[in-house]
Order: structure tokens, then C-alpha cells, then sequence
């Protein structure tokens, strides 16, 4: 097996009595009929954000109160979040948006549903590449039953069917 | 589900095969003609059968018995060598009806060795540990082996972890013989211990300390090589650090369940008398009363301490400039400070050159009518922890007191180390700290606020679930993690209902919908999510169950009740489900069933919505009706367009030929008709008559609704009526709506003639966390999905961040809470 190395962070790990930096995220991939978009909607816990956000990019960084840091958070989100079809093509995702609402934090993509998809392949590292502990559930809607994928340990690509 | 196999995983025959198996087996009672599932059957099955220990009511049965252990340790810190070495006399009470060959005492050092149960059974990327994770070649990428997991393997490799046990003997000293059996040790008593009778116990033992970080521990030390001091400080938090007795109860027995590290600890109470010997220059704060303040303080530090106890402020007894000269060198020299603790579950302490120290009174009711609240941080917890530390303490003690008792100990601390968020009986480790700026100063984020005030009202909180209402951790996670988020909400509302403190039945959608839901009934260990499994999930039951469905005067009241039967005592769920139940005075076995032992998640779905007219029998009203009805349907298009096209009808052409029933339609009321009616009402009985005289002059709206439950778990349905004058009207169904037919249900409702319907709304306020809320309007409105309603928002607003943004940079303060902006819709 081939070993390589990464995450040159130390961060504190923290006891888990308490739900304070979950380090989970949920994300909702959404086949809207009425947009005929694909839509994807990631929720973080805004206290993981905003301790990602200083070991990512600066000390100094805010998810609360400085819009340079949510931008920069929100493009690292969709960095790492792909969407492939049977194909293996990875689809064209545009960043929507970001918001904060309450304890958490939002960022919004979207694609123009490809006609005929018969399953999709995702891929989901964001936080993941921070801490191996990271947890990121995705619950595929609006296309047949809803379907959980869930990126946690070595998982890194995820297969949905229609 | 291996997620380990190189090459993809393929959920979907994962998934069909985990559907076909059920979620759990009801036993010996089963449906087995048709599909009806009752979903308010009875728990009788499920639950133990009450007995001498505990009874129906869920109480303590009128022979409830639990064990007694008292210690009394004397442990000496050896801050060079990161160790402690320590002996122990233990004097276990048998209170058990059982007579017993052996005790089993808990090692959970042992946890940390490389050969216990929780090192070999850490999968490689593996679910579940605590400690820094690793991942496993998967696809074309190749194995992951993150930093943190390196630092732990070395450590491990270079520091012996787990205890030494030196000796144990029996009171005179005579050895005894013991196995240690992973992170458990069996030892042999000389005698058959009886009922009734005590026995003396001494352990010589000791251990090297795991570095918090490098481990992830729920203690341990951590360096500070930076400090002035050559060699730099620790802070040391120990926490299960002296072998305890495993609890032995009326329901389990022995529970001497390995510790594997995610099911956390089941203690037995006793007194405590401990002598801790460390550095002279160390500040302890622990578990307890300080017996010697004399020999270990300085007549300053003891005046100021006396100053604090009714104080208005938290009083500093060793002041931040104290504390950093303090950690500018060490000393040879020791101090040993005595600790004396009452009727206390476990024991846990902190020791550090590097703290500062502040307290405050709290006066309340008995029996305990004083309640000193201090707070231990290094430089690096700064102003956070002089702003909200103690007073986190004293505001948990308010609010909690008032759902449960009064709290019953002399002491409640919050401690900074390296530790996220622990509880201990008094004591608690709380991790937020302040950041270092390049300028000097220490600075913080309101995140980082929230989270200290936060993370101190839990782990408070924990003293009285389960320190002192004392749940079996190891088995039920939910049981103290669950009633403790749902009451430091509570207490968060309390603090200031703008910071989003607690859960809303809302946050809780995602992952109930999710197919990687587990019963919140599962074995700690097993959880797969803990998180929302045993923290948000059964936080957000209570929150229901308190404003939904009992409403706060019976919540209120049987939660208190349970509490108070509890207090010192040792709970289990159908103890709690018991005792809700009977105290409110409310079957709530449905509840308990979908919430606790099922996946099912909430999804009312109102299908459909016709209005129904009472015929009032009478030939010269009805007929005319119909024949309004009648003449209302859209007119036929082959007639249409046969004037459209002008042809002339048989009828019109030839006038000259009529009858009878050109002049009449089949509406046409005659005497035959009339006479029937009379007669007909002169069989209604008078009170028949009575009713519908008054039905027909009312002439009221008769509506009828049907629903399905598309998720499938029961729940109240809670109505919005808007009637056509726009005014709104409530209407709450119970639950047991759907008893009989729990897929789908259809529900009349009578309204008064000037208020006709337009539009209903199922559970307008989300307090029942129904995962679609699209199907909860009734006609069917589009709700827009969160991206659809955050771009109509952005570009109704136009910079409506930026906005915000600007008023925030003006006023330069983090005090600000980021609200407002709240979307309609998806509500993941």
C-alpha cells in the first residue's frame, strides 16, 4: 500500500462532551424540477468554519463579520466539492452564493441538470483534507427516493443511481 | 458497510440490503395479516418489567438499593516526568441484596495502551475513534496517514501508557489475587462479601500522563513551550485517573462493559478524601472542599477568597499579573493540597503554575445555600475568561435549579486546559481560548464567546445530568448528553435569545431523513453519528414534548419530578419514559417509540382539502341547489361550438311543438315531493328535529382534510386555518389521530358560515421537525429551495451583504449577533 503523507496541521483536538466543533457538515443535492437545476446546498456548523477558516488562511480570519473571508471560505467549499456523471465528465458547478444564518453556515452551488443523468459520482473533501475526523452526510433529493451518502474515513467518492 | 474496499462503493445494494432488515424486533407480539403497524402500541414489552427496584411508575422501587465506595488517595504529581504515582484505600459498602466473590474495578488508563481493545479495533480511516484519524487508500489516491495520527503513534511508542498497579490488597494488607482484563481488573476478595457488609480495599498505583494533544484524551497534560520559563509550563487535567469500581446494579449487574472510548463511565457514589503533593508554585482546583488552605495559600489569597463568597463580581484570588510572574520560573519545593468531596460520583483535579483564579458566591435555597463558582485559566484564556467564565457557572445554576433542584455541592468550577469540554462532579475543562495578536494583545471571536459561554453552561450542566442524576453513560449516551442539550438551551435562551444557542426541531431534518439514522436506543459504541444521534436528536424530542406536545406546566413537572426521584440515584430510560408519562399524566409510549426506537421521521403530508353542504331536505330549497349546481358546470364544447358554428336546433326550428316538460325540468318540485318532506320530518324525533332545524339555519362549512404520513413517525397535527375575511384560526390534533390507520388519516372541520376556507398550512412555526414542508400547504404553494429564495432575496435587496457589512464595520464590535435574513423554505 502506497503511504502518502498529508494535513501538516496540528490541531488541538478537542474532547467530545460537548457538541461544539462537530466538525460534521450536511450538504443537499437538490434536482429541482422547477429550475431544472441542479441545486447543492452545504451547511456547516459555523464554529467548525470559523476555526477551519484560521488554519486554512490566516489567524486574523472571520466567517463572521468579514465578507473576504466568507468569499474565500465559499470558493475553498467549492473547490472541493465535484459532481461526476456515469461519464466521469465533472459537471460545471457555479458558486451561487453564501450566507450565515443562526449557528450555521451556508454556501450554495448550482448546474443546469445534464439530460438523461443515471447516476452521479460525488466528491466531497471539503473540511476532509483539514481533519480526517470530518464527517460530511449528502442527502440526494427531488431525483426518485432520497439517498444518504455519507464521506467519513477513507471515503472520497461516493456513487448515487437513478 | 466496508467502506475500505479499493474501488468505488456502491451504496445502492448496501442500502436495499440494510432496508430489508428491520430496525429492531418487537419480540413474541407480531401483525402478521395485512400491513397495519400500531404505532401506539403500548411499550409493555420493550420496557423491563417493574419490579422491587424499580417500580411502574418509574421511581426507585420501594428496595431500590445501590452501592456505596469511598476513597481516600494519596497521589503525588511528578511534573518532570509527566506522571503520577499514588495509593488508594477504598471501602466498598455492599448495600446489593447479592453476596459477592469478586469486585471489578475500572482501569481506563489501560485504554491508551497499544494492545487494549480501543487501539486494535481502531479500523485504519476507521469510524468511530476519537483520536486523530487516518484514511485508507481508496480509488487511485493513495493511504492518508495524517500528522496528528504520526504524533499519537509516537507517543504511544515513546511513552509507557497505561497503569502500573503495584499492589492491591485487602485492609490488613494481605495481597490479594486480581486480573486485569483490558481497561478492567477482577480482584478476588479473601471472603464472600454479604449483603449489608463493607469491605477495605488498597491499590498502590501509578501512570505516565498522555499528552492531551497528541493522544485526544478527556484529559492529560499539555505544554506551553513558549513561556519564559526555561523548559516552558504544562497544565495538568487529570481526569479517570485512579482505578475506580466498576458500578454493580439492579439491572446489569457488573458493568464491566470494556472502555473502548466513546461510551463514557458508570460510577458508583461515595466520599472522597484526597491529598494531592505538587509543585509549590502549582494552583489546584478539584473535585471538592479544600481541607488545608492554610498550607497551601497565602493569608492574602485566603482573605480574598473570603471577600468572594458574596460578592457581586467574581473576586480574582490569584490575579492575571500574579499568575504570569507565578509562570515565569518553578521550584523544587511541594505543596500538598487536601481535598475533601461528599456523595460524589467520581473525582477529577487540575494543577498548573500557569493559572489564575477567580470566584464568586451564589446564595439559593438548601440545602446547599452557599456555592462557590471559580474559574482556572492560563494567560491564554484571558479576557474571554474573566468576562464569562464564573458568571457562565452562576447563570447555569439559576436556570437548572429551577427544572431539576437545587444544586447540591459546595463548589462548581470551569477549568482551561487542553480539554474541548469535560464534566466531573464540581469541575469542568473548557477549551475556548483568546488569540495572540502580532501586536500583543489577545483578541477573540464572538464565535469563540459563544462557544465559552456555551461549552461552560454544558459541562455545569453536566453536574446535574448525570454527576448527580446518575445515568449509565456507557450504555446511554442520550441519557445525560441528550436532557443536558436540551436544558443548556434552555439556559442558552436564557442568556440571550439572539446568540442561536440549542436546537430547533429544524436542525435535526437533515439527519432525520437521512438513511444513516440510528435508534437514539442504540449502544453508545455503536452510534453511528453521535453528534445528532445523542445530542440533537433527543435534545430536540424534549424541546418538542415541551412546547408541542404537554405544553411547559406538565413538562415541566414530570421533568422535574424525574430529577428529584433520581437525585443521587441511578436512572434508567423506562425509569425516564416511566416517569414523564406518569407524572404528566399523558400516554406517551408513541412518543418514546417513534423518538427513541425507531428511524422514522416526521412528514405530514395534506393531500387534500373538500367542502362538504348539509342538504336541508326540503324539495323548494335542495332541488333548486341542484339545479344552480347544475348551470355552474362549464358548458359542453360540442354545444358551443355548435352555436359558434349557428346551427339551428330541432327545438328552434319547430316551437310549435312542446310539452310538459319544456316548461318543467327534472328540478321541478312538485307536491309529491313536498309531501315527502313533511312526513320526513314528522318521523325525526323532537331532538333530531331540534339538531338539524339549528344545522340548517346555521348552515355551517364542513371541511374535510386528509393527510398522509409520509415519514412515517406520529405526530400532533397542528393546523393554520386563513378564511376568506383573512382572519387565521389554530387548530391542534393530538396524535392519536392516527391510531388506527397511521398512513393516513382524514380529519372534518366545522366552521362557521362567514368563514370559509382558503388555504391550510400544517405546522406553520416548524415545531414538529417535518422534514418537507413543501406538502404542508393546502392549495400547494412552490417553496422556494434555499438557493431559489437566497437569489430572489439577494436581488430584491440588491448589496444587501455588503450592506450589512458596512453597518458592522461602523460599529466595530463583536458583540453584534448576525441575524436577520432568516429564508423560507429548505430547512436542512
Amino acid at each position: 500500500m502506497q503511504a502518502g503523507l498529508y494535513a501538516l496541521l496540528f490541531f488541538v483536538a478537542c474532547g467530545q462532551a460537548v457538541a461544539h466543533q462537530q466538525k460534521i457538515a450536511i450538504t443537499t443535492v437538490l434536482f429541482n424540477p422547477r429550475t431544472e437545476n441542479i441545486e447543492i446546498m452545504h451547511r456547516f456548523n459555523l464554529h467548525d468554519a470559523e476555526h477551519a477558516v484560521k488554519a486554512l488562511f490566516k489567524k486574523t480570519a472571520d466567517i463572521l463579520d468579514d465578507k473576504e473571508t466568507q468569499t474565500q471560505f465559499a470558493r475553498y467549499v467549492a473547490n472541493r466539492f465535484v459532481l461526476f456523471n456515469a461519464q466521469n465528465d465533472s459537471l460545471p458547478l457555479n458558486l451561487v452564493g453564501f450566507e450565515v444564518e443562526g449557528k450555521h453556515f451556508w454556501v450554495y452551488q448550482e448546474t443546469a441538470q445534464p439530460p438523461a443523468l443515471q447516476g452521479l459520482q460525488i466528491r466531497h473533501d471539503a473540511l476532509r483534507d483539514l481533519w480526517p475526523e470530518q464527517v460530511n452526510t449528502i442527502n440526494v433529493e427531488g431525483n426518485g427516493d432520497l439517498k444518504t451518502l455519507t464521506f467519513t474515513d477513507s471515503v472520497e467518492l461516493l456513487e448515487v443511481h437513478f | 458497510m466496508s467502506k475500505r474496499m479499493p474501488k468505488l462503493v456502491w451504496l445502492m445494494p448496501v442500502l436495499s440490503i440494510m432496508s430489508a432488515t428491520p430496525a429492531f424486533a418487537d419480540g413474541a407480539i407480531k401483525q402478521t395479516k395485512g400491513d397495519f403497524e400500531d404505532k401506539f402500541r403500548q411499550l409493555e414489552e420493550v420496557l423491563p418489567t417493574p419490579n422491587v427496584y424499580r417500580n411502574a411508575a418509574g421511581e426507585p422501587g420501594h428496595q431500590y438499593w445501590q452501592q456505596q465506595v469511598d476513597y481516600d488517595i494519596d497521589v503525588t504529581l511528578d511534573e518532570e516526568k509527566r506522571r503520577i504515582d499514588a495509593s488508594e484505600e477504598i471501602v466498598y459498602h455492599n448495600n446489593a441484596p447479592d453476596t459477592l466473590k469478586y469486585l471489578w474495578i475500572q482501569l481506563d488508563q489501560n485504554k491508551f495502551r497499544d494492545d487494549s481493545m480501543s487501539a486494535l479495533t481502531t479500523t485504519f480511516g476507521g469510524i468511530g475513534n476519537r483520536g486523530p484519524a487516518t484514511s485508507a487508500a481508496s480509488g487511485s489516491s493513495p493511504a492518508k496517514l495524517s500528522m496528528g495520527a504520526i504524533r499519537r503513534q509516537q507517543f504511544v511508542d515513546d511513552n509507557e501508557l497505561g497503569y502500573q498497579i503495584k499492589k492491591v490488597t485487602d485492609g490488613r494488607g494481605k495481597p490479594l489475587h486480581y486480573v486485569i482484563v483490558g481497561t478492567l481488573m477482577r480482584v478476588d476478595l479473601a471472603e464472600p462479601l454479604k449483603p449489608g457488609k463493607k469491605t477495605e480495599l488498597n491499590i498502590d498505583f501509578g501512570y505516565n500522563i498522555v499528552e492531551e494533544d497528541a493522544v485526544s484524551a478527556r484529559s492529560g497534560y499539555e505544554h506551553f513551550p513558549d513561556d519564559e520559563r526555561e523548559g516552558g509550563n504544562d497544565i495538568f487535567l487529570l481526569a479517570q485517573w485512579f482505578p475506580r469500581l466498576a458500578a454493580y446494579t439492579d439491572y446489569e449487574a457488573w458493568t464491566n462493559k470494556e472502555f473502548i472510548g466513546r461510551g463514557e463511565f458508570t460510577l458508583e457514589f461515595g466520599d472522597y478524601e484526597v491529598s494531592m503533593t505538587v509543585p509549590a508554585d502549582h494552583i489546584v482546583s478539584s473535585t471538592g472542599v479544600l481541607q488545608n488552605p492554610r498550607d497551601v495559600l497565602t493569608s492574602e489569597q485566603r482573605d480574598r477568597l473570603e471577600e468572594a463568597e458574596d460578592a457581586d463580581r467574581p473576586v480574582f484570588i490569584v490575579t492575571p499579573e500574579e499568575a504570569l510572574e507565578n509562570e515565569k520560573e518553578g521550584t523544587s519545593d511541594t505543596k500538598t493540597w487536601h481535598f475533601k468531596a461528599d456523595n460524589v460520583r467520581d473525582f477529577a483535579w487540575a494543577s498548573s503554575r500557569k493559572f489564575m483564579w477567580d470566584a464568586k458566591g451564589v446564595k439559593q435555597g438548601g440545602p446547599q445555600k452557599h456555592v462557590m463558582a471559580m474559574s482556572f485559566w492560563p494567560k491564554e484564556g484571558g479576557d474571554l475568561w474573566k468576562k464569562y467564565s464564573t458568571e457562565s457557572i452562576v447563570h447555569t445554576l439559576e436556570v437548572y435549579n429551577r427544572f431539576t433542584f437545587n444544586y447540591p455541592y459546595p463548589t462548581a468550577q470551569s477549568v482551561n486546559g487542553p480539554v474541548g469540554g469535560m464534566e466531573y462532579p464540581m469541575i469542568t475543562f473548557n477549551g475556548p481560548r483568546t488569540e495572540l495578536q502580532d501586536d500583543g494583545s489577545r483578541t477573540y471571536s464572538l464565535a469563540e464567546k459563544r462557544f465559552l459561554i456555551g461549552v461552560v453552561i454544558h459541562e455545569v450542566g453536566h453536574t446535574y445530568f448525570p454527576m448527580i442524576v446518575n445515568s449509565d453513560e456507557r450504555q446511554w449516551t442520550w441519557m445525560d448528553e441528550g436532557l443536558n442539550s436540551f436544558l443548556d438551551g434552555v439556559a442558552g435562551r436564557e442568556w440571550d435569545p439572539d446568540i442561536p444557542w440549542g436546537v430547533e426541531p429544524r436542525d435535526v431534518t437533515g439527519y432525520m431523513k437521512s438513511q444513516t439514522q440510528v435508534p437514539i436506543m442504540t449502544q453508545s459504541d455503536s452510534v453511528l453519528r453521535l453528534g445528532p444521534n445523542a445530542y440533537t436528536k433527543p435534545a430536540v424530542a424534549l424541546n418538542i414534548l415541551r412546547e408541542t406536545i404537554l405544553g411547559r406546566e406538565l413538562f415541566d413537572f414530570a421533568f422535574k419530578e424525574y430529577a428529584q426521584r433520581w437525585m443521587f440515584k441511578r436512572p434508567t430510560p423506562s425509569d425516564f419514559f416511566r416517569t414523564m408519562e406518569e407524572a404528566s399524566g399523558v400516554d406517551l409510549d408513541w412518543f418514546w417509540r417513534g423518538w427513541f426506537y425507531t428511524t422514522d421521521h416526521v412528514d405530514i403530508s395534506l393531500d387534500k382539502v373538500y367542502k362538504l353542504r348539509l342538504d336541508t331536505e326540503d324539495p323548494d330549497i335542495d332541488y333548486a341547489r341542484e339545479r344552480q349546481f347544475e348551470k355552474d358546470k362549464p358548458m359542453s364544447l360540442t354545444v358551443e361550438r355548435n352555436q359558434e358554428e349557428g346551427r339551428k336546433l330541432w327545438v328552434e326550428r319547430f316551437p310549435d311543438i312542446t310539452d310538459f316538460y319544456d316548461e318543467n325540468d327534472q328540478f321541478t318540485v312538485t307536491n309529491k315531493e313536498r309531501n315527502k318532506y313533511q312526513s320526513w320530518l314528522k318521523k325525526l324525533e323532537p331532538w333530531e328535529r331540534k339538531a338539524f332545524e339549528r344545522a340548517i339555519e346555521e348552515d355551517k362549512n364542513y371541511y374535510v382534510m386528509e393527510f398522509s404520513n409520509v415519514g412515517g413517525l406520529v405526530m400532533p397535527i397542528i393546523l393554520e386555518m386563513t378564511f376568506a375575511d383573512g382572519s387565521k384560526e389554530m387548530l391542534r390534533i393530538p396524535a392519536e389521530i392516527w391510531r388506527r390507520t397511521p398512513k393516513a388519516v382524514s380529519k372534518l372541520v366545522v366552521t362557521d358560515k362567514d368563514k370559509e376556507l382558503v388555504s391550510v398550512t400544517v405546522d406553520p412555526r416548524w415545531e414538529t421537525a417535518d422534514v418537507d414542508v413543501e406538502n404542508n400547504h393546502y392549495p400547494r404553494q412552490i417553496i422556494p429551495s434555499r438557493i431559489e429564495a437566497y437569489k430572489s432575496s439577494s436581488t430584491k435587496t440588491g448589496a444587501r451583504r455588503d450592506i450589512m457589512q458596512d453597518i458592522k464595520t461602523e460599529l466595530k464590535t463583536d458583540d453584534e449577533d448576525e441575524d436577520g435574513e432568516k429564508k423560507e423554505g429548505d430547512d436542512n
